[in-house]
């Protein structure tokens, strides 16, 4: 599956770079993500629950940031399985400053999409994926516009012993705050485009299936 | 009173089946434990761990298995069934993955719980870690071999089989004209009503098993079981429920449901059962259909075939359980009712990563059909000849048979047509479509505007396949009769063809007969349900079970009334001399007769005693080769298949602007010999129709690139409806007996899909003036094959 789109990001194309390749931006701006846990440079293990219409799951798996041109583009790739199937994904995502000091986002992704949602839930993916990256972007710029502090994240958990120089303090996870309403939301609306695209899909066969006889 | 043979009756089975007194699979072992599968979501990888942790907190979790848990013979892969010494790279699956999986949909781990919601849950918490590998999507990408399925399965093939008779090169060399061309057909499913499914329950004190199964073949299922489980075949029963459909992907046997969930069922001592949701369905169990063809035809001026050379790809999913059957089928049924002068098949059975391929009702002959149809009207074509004109011509004639076509079969015998009246059949089906008046037809709607087409297509079906079916027949005291045959049924009305045959020989009421298929206990030696079988099989070895049965009753009545045997006859369960109505017993009463007794357990009974006064002092009760009772028991096996024939014809109109194409008219004209029950054949006709207009224009199994299956539901795999089916399916017969059984009957149960997408395709080229050289046809397809025809002519 491919999908592509662009969006508008209220700030200079340095800052929005430093925001979307922060883990602590994006624990609280992924859409269903409740943590990520660093297992190397700009590499992070994710527990992310997302529906696809009323087919919805947790899934975990492997995030990372790569071949970073600061401030102009980098590559996420990402897989991950849950209970109703399995992503695989790479976007590669492009920053270019606009006349007015903002910067214009445009990403290309191509995504393996495996299991039971592959199987039902084909028509109604391209739409669920663009609406989350919609949400994700609106949130991306909720926090670079200062309407939305992100949260401070727990301290190390590991005491550098005498010997050991100290360790630079990176935090051993990034959580989300809980949620429990916003996902829910996401959960309804994830089921209302999902029912919303399906009855479009009706609507549009009856009318093309109605004969002349 | 008159022959049931040639009755339209009733079906016996659909007052209970109506009614909702049926008993499937899935109403059946309200008490027993649900077992449910984690399945592999991805086309081809290693399995590196299985992390159950979280699954062990569900609440009624019984138990949890993967390979690592499977015994001795369980941990063997699943039988190869139909070997060939062309199978030279057979692969079938382990029962639960071991370390790597093969196709989307393959079991990884088997959970077992107090009901189906609570196995789900579990195994929704189960984390399988996989090292996803490259997939193998596609025919194209199997011949590449860019990626291999199975690493020791060089080129991913698993068998490459020739057939040859005549010099074909020399044919085709020396053909006046030649012509090539590429046939492709889609895959699709044999999707029945009724999923899979399977009941087992052990009997700890006997050491005993019982299974019930949704199967074609019950002998089939419990010499698996018992290879698997370590068990004797008499510690089996296995017993074919009522079962919603079958069509061909249910002769599969055994799946791994079917070794684990009675493996399952001993260990915990406890009865298990696994039914499949329609998800499973499309992932994991069987498809059929996809083959690409590429043909080099050589003919003369009258478009004779001197010379016919087919090569073909046959996409057998990620294992092969059923062997080479359907390219088999494929192969030899091409040929149809012609003889070219030479012919050669090869063709390359190709490993894909994808669901395994077994036969779909038509099992091959679809394909081998659409390829010498399509060719038939492209030779037409060339030589600007009708269409019907070039296959008489090319027809084996009447007075050929029986025709050796020079091949083997897909019983492993020589492929020889019995009888057969093709120029008949063709005079027929010409004169119930109007073929010659449709000229004027097509002129009057060219002139409204509308584009309509004509089409058709010939097939012949080899059927009553063997090795052998087996009757038993016994006239109980109250004078009902039981039958029992080992195969099974899916829907097809064997409890009321088989009735009518006993109840004929026997000279019964035909509600005084019950039959039984597909129960061990009751029957134990068959073969199964394929291949358009049951009548020829089962219906001739009842049949003459049902003689022995008639002969041992009048011998005893002979005795008892004492006169001769063969003035005796028996009408509506009556015994009496012929013409004389005062003589006369009952058949109950022959039955108590037959069996001296010491003891008289009812007043009917004491007639049978020693004291009663019946019977020779000289002789002993039960004479030497002599038996109590009246009994049957009877095999049919014949020299090899009787082949049945048929030729469709169907009138299309394509929409100019939408593309989208109807049926106007469905022709069928059909021989399959003798007629049990005609209502019960044009049933088999219609369905068949049904799942040929299915095939031809709407079923396709649409996998991507990474080997998943993106429309693996209703929604999106789409199957016709009643108002996709041509509301009169137009029939007429032709009956050229059988010589090879004693009720000279073919089979039926496949004919009515045979042809269909080759007369669709035919009627739309008719329609379009394009060449349609694959199935199925959407009108998205013909609008784009539009497109591009306009664009080829136009450059």
């Amino acid at each position: 599956m491919k999908i592509s789109g662009v969006a508008t990001m209220h700030a200079p194309a340095g800052q929005v770079f430093a925001a979307l390749t922060d883990p602590a931006v994006l624990v609280v701006t992924i859409p269903g993500c409740e943590r990520l846990d660093p297992t190397g440079p700009d590499s992070y293990r994710f527990t992310i629950t997302a529906g696809v219409a009323s087919i919805q799951g947790t899934y975990i798996g492997e995030i990372s940031l790569s071949q970073q041109r600061e401030p102009s583009s980098f590559l996420l790739t990402a897989s991950g399985a849950g209970g109703p199937g399995t992503v695989t994904t790479s976007v590669q995502v492009r920053l270019a400053a606009t006349t007015d000091g903002l910067t214009e986002l445009s990403y290309d992704a191509d995504a393996v999409i495996g299991g039971m949602i592959a199987g039902v839930g084909q028509r109604m993916l391209a739409s669920v994926a663009k609406r989350m990256a919609g949400e994700f972007f609106s949130s991306v710029n909720s926090i670079l516009s200062g309407n939305v502090v992100v949260p401070a994240q727990p301290g190390p958990l590991a005491i550098p012993g005498p010997s050991e120089p100290a360790a630079p303090s990176v935090p051993a996870a990034y959580v989300a705050p809980v949620r429990a309403a916003a996902a829910g939301q996401g959960f309804t609306r994830g089921v209302l485009v999902g029912a919303a695209v399906a009855l479009a899909g009706v609507a549009v066969g009856a009318l093309a299936g109605r004969r002349t006889r | 009173m008159t022959s049931m043979f040639g009755a339209s009756v009733y079906r016996v089975e659909d007052d209970r089946l109506i009614r909702g007194r049926g008993a499937y699979l899935d109403d059946l072992g309200e008490d027993a434990l649900a077992a449910a599968f984690v399945r592999s979501p991805h086309a081809h990888a290693l399995v590196t761990g299985v992390d159950v942790g979280g699954a062990l907190d569900v609440a009624g979790l019984v138990a949890i298995y993967t390979y690592e848990d499977l015994p001795d013979r369980l941990a063997e892969p699943l039988p190869l069934l139909i070997p060939h010494p062309a199978l030279t790279h057979g692969r079938t699956p382990y029962p639960l993955a071991n370390g790597e999986v093969n196709h989307v949909g393959e079991p990884v781990v088997m959970v077992v719980a107090t009901d189906r919601y609570l196995a789900e849950d579990a195994a929704g918490q189960i984390i399988v870690s996989y090292q996803p590998l490259p997939p193998v999507v596609g025919i194209e990408d199997a011949r590449k071999a860019a990626h291999l399925v199975h690493s020791d399965v060089p080129g991913n093939l698993a068998a490459n089989a020739v057939q040859e008779r005549g010099n074909t090169a020399a044919a085709i060399a020396a053909a006046p004209h030649v012509l090539e061309l590429d046939l492709d057909i889609e895959r699709s499913a044999s999707t029945p009503l009724e999923g899979r499914g399977v009941l087992a329950s052990w009997d700890q004190q006997s050491g005993r098993l019982r299974m019930w199964t949704s199967t074609q073949t019950s002998t089939g299922v419990r010499a698996a079981v018992a290879a698997k489980l370590g068990l004797a075949l008499s510690d089996i029963d296995v017993i074919t429920p009522d079962v919603g459909g079958g069509f061909g992907v249910k002769i599969v046997h055994p799946w791994p449901e079917e070794v684990l969930v009675p493996w399952a069922a001993r260990l915990l001592g406890r009865p298990v059962k696994f039914t499949e949701d329609r998800r499973e369905h499309f992932i994991a169990s069987a498809h059929e259909r996809a083959q690409q063809h590429h043909v080099t035809v050589g003919f003369d001026d009258n478009g004779r075939i001197t010379g016919l050379d087919v090569r073909f790809w046959h996409d057998n999913g990620a294992y092969v359980p059923y062997g080479l059957i359907v390219p088999i089928v494929t192969s030899t049924q091409l040929l149809g009712p012609y003889k070219p002068d030479a012919y050669r098949v090869e063709f390359d059975s190709l490993y894909t990563n994808t669901v395994l391929v077994t036969p779909y009702r038509g099992a091959g002959r679809p394909h081998g059909c659409f390829v010498m149809e399509r060719t038939m009207d492209a030779i037409a074509a060339s030589l600007g000849l009708d269409r019907t004109v070039v296959r008489e011509r090319n027809f084996i004639q009447p007075e050929e048979m029986p025709y050796d076509q020079g091949l083997i079969f897909q019983d492993g015998r020589p492929l020889i047509y019995d009888s057969g009246d093709y120029p008949a059949l063709l005079a027929k089906l010409k004169d119930l479509i109007g073929w010659d008046e449709f000229t004027a037809f097509r002129e009057t709607a060219r002139k409204q505007g509308r584009r309509v087409g004509i089409g058709l297509a010939c097939y012949v079906e080899g059927t009553g396949v063997g090795p052998y079916e087996g009757g038993h027949v016994v006239v109980e005291t109250s004078g009902k009769v039981k039958v029992a045959t080992g195969l099974t049924s899916q829907g097809q009305g064997h409890q009321t063809i088989l009735a009518q045959l006993v109840a004929d020989e026997l000279g019964v009421p035909m509600g005084d007969v019950e039959v039984v298929t597909g129960d061990t206990r009751r029957f134990g030696y068959a073969v199964g349900t394929f291949a358009s079988r049951t009548a020829v099989m089962s219906g001739s070895a009842v049949t003459l079970a049902a003689r022995k049965a008639k002969e041992k009753a009048l011998r005893v009545a002979a005795e008892a009334l004492e006169v001769s045997a063969s003035d005796l006859e028996i009408v509506g369960g009556m015994v009496g001399v012929k013409g004389d109505p005062d003589s006369r017993i009952g058949l109950g009463t022959v039955a108590v007769l037959s069996n001296p007794l010491r003891y008289a357990f009812d007043e009917a009974a004491k007639a049978a005693t020693q004291f009663a006064g019946r019977g020779d002092v000289t002789k002993p009760p039960v004479g030497q080769d002599d038996e109590p009772g009246i009994e049957g028991r009877a095999y049919f096996s014949p020299v090899r298949s009787t082949f049945a024939s048929g030729m469709h014809a169907a009138i299309v109109e394509t929409d100019p602007d939408t593309a989208e194409i109807t049926i106007l008219r469905y022709c069928v004209v059909h021989d399959c010999g003798r007629l049990i029950n005609p209502r019960i054949v044009e049933g088999q006709i219609h369905g068949g129709v049904a799942q040929g207009v299915g095939g031809a224009l709407y079923e396709r199994m649409a996998y991507d690139e990474a080997g998943q299956l993106v429309n693996a539901s209703f929604m999106d795999f789409l199957m016709p409806y009643v108002s996709e089916v041509p509301a009169r399916i137009e029939i007429d017969h032709l009956e050229t007996p059988s010589p090879l059984n004693p009720l000279g009957i073919k089979g039926a149960g496949e004919a009515g899909v045979i042809p269909g997408a080759a007369v669709l395709a035919s009627a739309i080229e008719d329609a379009e003036g394009i060449p349609v050289r694959s199935m199925p046809m959407s009108p998205s397809d013909l609008f784009e094959l539009r497109r591009k025809h306009g664009q080829e002519t136009a450059s």
